[in-house]
């Protein structure tokens, strides 16, 4: 009956453990290309066939900066979002539903905002940080809601 | 809907601390519950009526603007 697909709550500790570093690095050295980094590697799909990149149909020469710093984000942040808080009950879950909701309609708020604003390279630019915004802002407002809560009980007796 | 929770919790001398450790639940599910910010799932509200040791009807009441 206890299924709440979340992860244990010792889980969140580790991911803003990584997800504080990773964030500061790969705003502080954003777009950076690393030497170090440079690896030739197995690819799907690449600019190979239309854009005469390095690289063949099946490998391409990449540097692995940006791939490491986004993976790291965005596992940080899941686990940041979804590991059960110390007290995970049915309040608190409904406070992190509403905040879902929220954060949604924010994220694709500034997204369609973008859509008729923002055009060529800066909405390429946009629609990558929207992939990472989204976790971000939901972990802000849920963050927030549980503070406004806790907040409340100071109130209290 | 309306609840006599805080009511009942005075007349059992117990803190909201109290309470939420007997129902097991967070301090602010009980807070948000007193304050009308939160309507409880069945499973909580029949908990509760038990630790009050009162009916489920006692503890809750519908209101007017619960059927618009």
């Amino acid at each position: 009956m206890k299924t709440n697909y979340l992860f244990p709550h010792r889980f969140k500790k580790i991911g803003w453990i990584i997800l504080i570093p990773t964030l500061i690095i790969g705003i502080a050295f954003f777009g950076a290309e690393p030497e170090f980094l440079d690896f030739r590697i197995f690819t799907l799909l690449n600019d190979y066939i239309v854009l005469d990149a390095e690289g063949t149909r099946w490998f391409s020469v990449n540097n692995l900066f940006d791939e490491i710093i986004g993976i790291l984000l965005i596992v940080s942040s899941m686990l940041v979002a979804f590991s059960e808080e110390n007290e995970e009950d049915e309040f608190i879950t409904n406070l992190r539903l509403k905040s879902l909701t929220r954060s949604v309609y924010i994220n694709y708020g500034i997204l369609l905002f973008s859509m008729f604003t923002v055009f060529g390279l800066g909405f390429f630019f946009i629609a990558v940080f929207n992939i990472f915004t989204f976790l971000l802002i939901f972990i802000s407002i849920f963050n927030f809601n549980l503070w406004k809560s806790k907040k409340s009980l100071s109130h209290e007796e | 809907m309306k609840n006599n929770i805080k009511i009942e919790r005075a007349r059992h001398d117990m803190t909201q601390a109290d309470l939420a450790e007997k129902a097991q639940v967070s301090r602010q599910t009980i807070n948000a519950m007193e304050a009308g910010k939160y309507v409880p799932s069945t499973l909580l509200s029949l908990k509760l009526a038990k630790i009050f040791k009162v009916e489920i009807s006692e503890l809750f009441q519908l209101e007017k603007k619960d059927w618009k």
